[in-house]
């Protein structure tokens, strides 16, 4: 009798892991099934003419992007971790407000400084008058606009996986090659690096999705990349079958480089966290010349991330305060409260239903449905909200037309159907933050808890939840970052006149009116590095 | 009689490779103490998470105090058995200092009318300077002595300690071997001890297990064990003796090559002339420097109170002989030893 009573509350648990499942598996089916169908004539045209530059010119900016955020991610990290000199205590989490700066308007700024008649114009002729200062003055626009763009606002990944990895990196290992002789140079090159390359390899694949993915960048610099690609074939060509091909080539690269990062992933275990690792690192006092090389790099990129766009985008706001004035502020600010309200509150549901379930029925079946459920992070936004559209329409029009349902209007164009995209493509986030929390919790505490007494909610109200709710809190902001800074499926998910400040920010850029972008823009940079703020002081109380 | 604690046929299996075929063993009276005594890996920590309800079982029956708590159709969940288990890597809930985590052993035993005091477990395991640490801030042995005090203090119908006394420094060891016994018999909680230390499984249980090659080899009180092994392999894990080869002369006697005539009486009969295996053990020899039986000495170990040498025998048979630690002639290795003849011990133990 009680174990039937036991399979009967583990159906819950399938069930919602089932949901899940099958809610992400909808751009997957739809966009594979696109094979089977016509597309209209664009697809030859594109075929014969675009295609090769569109996989030719993503292939150039990941690589530039790769490059880019390698040099400037590892530098810091490995500054920080290992040195000590001024500033390096500022540096070690100012460095990581960069996420607060979403790449497209990164892109504003760098276009609004360089441009013609732009602000570097406006110092130069300030400093030695009138002139024809644009001649010197650099045009960073196109792929290269793009590249640095990208890279200065998405660089924290690899700075903060590879400073975590150099962190737990154990201190014996680092004196064993001094032990051994070996010099600085020799032991970064033979002992530190080659300990935190699962790290740093994992901190370049979440690079490389993010910019096969963006979309707000490479658009507002007029690169043709797959993701442009897609969005012109549903929007300029209304060939939605179209779209879901190219998303179907733009996933084989991403889930090729999912495939490397996992594979990472399962290396890095030889080094995770022990007793030892976490003796404080005898870092090195740098002087001297020393000393100021390593500040002037890190203050540069922390220059470059953050103040320069933060600067020029308030630059802007003040010399143009009317469009300050006109913007709904109070309206957007709820618009995006909301979308991260909802979005929040049923993703760590979710999350938390799901790792439950996983951790009480410690069933296979159910973890293979987790993993398939949180494949979602690795699909553009603009891929999900058009494969999103697309199984929507087939739905409507194919089957529940027949019973007078008209579920377009429900699931399309309205804050249900945003958040439900959101889902999609945040799950992961929740999911893993969740399960981070989880995997700290060893699963005898359970046992030990039940052999007290503890039912199993009990358990999880008086244990689990202590305990993960620092998990959940970061994650909710995290969340949060991600949600205000969310572009692409807002912009085609979005209920008519609904917007927020990326929406808001993106229109005006889009008329070429980047001044009147400002605005929106610095509101989003300052929730965003009021968020980051909090989830850095989390951070660091965690490692405490 | 009723028992308090039954297993019937039941086969602990935690994977293949790790289990415990068919066991049956009984607790007769309510706040008696076994220990099971094995290999590491043999399937003992399964057997208590099996008894805890944390794994299920196919076959067979757990019984406690007349009530079936396991069977192929019945499972009582774990909370709801009122079965204390002590891990052996602790487990205290990582976001309470130690204090803490003991009081949900408090919690649990509020119906009960003669209760442990939390002050005497806290005396008793020497938990008083660590009672505000966290379980990061301690160390493994405190650890392991924090989540023995909550596991008594929930005064369960049934205890059981894995390994519990494993990482304890061994000044503490002897002293809280001691207190534990006392407090077990006070408050009269049955107790299930997993433990490799059979000194400590001697001394606890009042009767001990023997899993050996998937099986419960022996289950008998510790005296037995160790005079009445019933199986080579029982001997050998023990170890507390040397098989030699000998013939039997009579109903009173064998002889061996070596060493030999050797009086006693036999546990078992053998017909005359039946070539057996003989278990020697260090208590059984006793040491005469004039007498003409002389061995070498191969090794001396120092052990406090006596010293053990390990003897070699013309065949090359190595067997051990305990000598108190005042005597006055020590003698050193490749030394003569000279062991009194005839050999006579109490009760003569033999393999075929």
């Amino acid at each position: 009798m009680e174990i039937e009573l036991l399979e009967k509350r583990i159906n819950i648990w399938y069930l919602s892991s089932l949901i899940i499942s099958i809610i992400v598996a909808i751009p997957v089916v739809v966009i594979s099934s696109s094979f089977f169908e016509n597309t209209s004539e664009y697809s030859i045209i594109l075929r014969e003419t675009f295609l090769l530059d569109y996989i030719f010119n993503s292939l150039i900016l990941l690589i530039g992007v790769l490059s880019l955020t390698s040099v400037i991610g590892i530098g810091c990290a490995y500054l920080i971790s290992f040195y000590d000199f001024t500033g390096a205590n500022f540096f070690k989490w100012a460095l990581i407000l960069s996420f607060a700066i979403p790449a497209y308007i990164y892109s504003y700024s760098l276009s609004a400084f360089f441009e013609n008649y732009g602000t570097a114009y406006s110092i130069l002729r300030g400093i030695f008058g009138e002139g024809n200062h644009n001649l010197y003055i650099p045009k960073l626009d196109g792929m290269l606009g793009a590249i640095i763009a990208i890279s200065f606002s998405i660089f924290g990944y690899v700075y903060v996986l590879t400073r975590v990895s150099f962190h737990y990196q154990s201190q014996n290992l680092i004196d064993l090659g001094k032990n051994l002789g070996f010099s600085k140079k020799k032991t970064f090159l033979k002992i530190i690096l080659p300990a935190a390359r699962p790290s740093i390899v994992a901190g370049l694949s979440l690079v490389a999705m993010e910019t096969l993915s963006d979309f707000g960048s490479v658009s507002f610099f007029g690169v043709s990349t797959l993701t442009t690609g897609i969005y012109n074939a549903w929007i300029a060509f209304d060939d939605l079958t179209l779209a879901n091909r190219l998303s179907f080539y733009l996933l084989i690269f991403i889930f090729g480089l999912l495939i490397l990062e996992n594979i990472s992933r399962q290396k890095a275990q030889y080094h995770s966290p022990s007793k030892d690792s976490l003796k404080t690192k005898n870092k090195i006092k740098l002087y001297g010349y020393k000393s100021a090389f390593a500040f002037i790099f890190c203050f540069l990129v922390f220059f470059i991330s953050f103040i320069f766009p933060v600067v020029q985008m308030g630059y802007w706001t003040y010399l143009f305060p009317k469009y300050l004035f006109e913007l709904n502020l109070i309206n957007l600010l709820s618009n995006t409260l909301i979308l991260v309200f909802f979005s929040c509150s049923l993703l760590i549901a979710f999350g938390i239903l799901s790792n439950y379930g996983n951790r009480i029925t410690k069933s296979k079946f159910l973890q293979i449905l987790t993993t398939f459920s949180i494949s979602g992070y690795a699909m553009p936004g603009i891929i999900l909200a058009v494969a999103y559209i697309t199984f929507i329409s087939y739905l409507d029009e194919n089957l529940l037309q027949l019973k007078n349902y008209n579920i377009k209007s429900l699931f399309i164009g309205s804050i249900f159907g945003l958040i439900l995209v959101y889902f999609i493509r945040f799950y992961s986030l929740a999911n893993n933050g969740i399960k981070a929390g989880y995997l700290k919790i060893n699963y005898s505490i359970d046992e030990s808890a039940y052999l007290l007494g503890y039912s199993k909610i009990k358990t999880f109200n008086k244990i689990h939840l202590p305990y993960l709710k620092n998990s959940i809190f970061l994650v909710i902001i995290l969340l949060s970052i991600e949600i205000v800074k969310e572009l692409p499926i807002t912009l085609i998910m979005r209920p008519f006149n609904f917007d927020t400040f990326a929406t808001t920010a993106y229109a005006y850029a889009s008329q070429d009116l980047l001044e009147a972008a400002a605005a929106p823009a610095i509101m989003l940079i300052l929730i965003s590095s009021a968020f980051i703020l909090i989830t850095s002081k989390l951070i660091l109380k965690d490692q405490q | 009689m009723k028992n308090y604690f039954e297993i019937n046929n039941v086969t602990f299996a935690a994977s293949k490779k790790n289990k415990v075929d068919n066991v049956s063993l009984k607790i007769e009276n309510e706040g008696d103490t076994i220990c099971l005594l094995g290999p590491s890996g043999i399937g003992k920590t399964t057997i208590l998470r099996t008894i805890a309800g944390l794994e299920k079982i196919k076959s067979g029956s757990i019984i406690l105090n007349g009530k079936t708590i396991s069977s192929e159709t019945i499972h009582v969940e774990p909370e709801n058995r009122n079965i204390s288990l002590s891990f052996q890597d602790n487990s205290l809930f990582p976001h309470y200092n130690v204090i803490d985590n003991i009081k949900f052993g408090v919690d649990r035993n509020k119906r009960k009318t003669k209760k442990i005091h939390l002050d005497d477990v806290i005396e008793f395991l020497h938990l008083e300077n660590i009672k505000f640490k966290y379980p990061h801030q301690i160390s493994s042995g405190e650890g392991q002595r924090a989540s023995l005090a909550r596991s008594l203090l929930s005064m369960p119908n049934l205890l059981l300690l894995d390994e519990p006394l494993s990482n304890i420094d061994q000044n503490f060891k002897e002293e809280i071997q001691v207190k534990l016994k006392q407090i077990l018999r006070e408050y009269k909680i049955t107790t299930i001890i997993v433990t490799h230390d059979s000194y400590e499984a001697f001394y606890l249980g009042n009767k001990c297990g023997i899993i050996l090659n998937s099986q419960l080899k022996q289950y008998d009180d510790p005296y037995n064990l160790h005079h009445f092994p019933n199986s080579i392999e029982v001997v050998n894990f023990l170890n507390k003796g040397t098989l030699i080869p000998a013939t039997v002369i009579d109903e009173k006697s064998l002889e061996n090559k070596d060493l030999g005539l050797i009086k006693g009486d036999f546990i078992k009969h053998y017909p005359k002339g039946s070539k057996v295996k003989l278990l020697l053990q260090p208590e059984d020899l006793e040491h005469d420097d004039k007498s003409n039986l002389k061995l070498d000495v191969v090794d001396r170990k120092f052990r406090g109170t006596n010293f053990i040498y390990t003897l070699k025998t013309q065949s090359d048979l190595l067997i051990q002989v305990f000598v108190h630690s005042h005597h006055i002639h020590q003698h050193d290795i490749d030394e003569k030893f000279g062991i009194k003849k005839p050999i006579h011990i109490d009760h003569i133990v033999c393999f075929d």
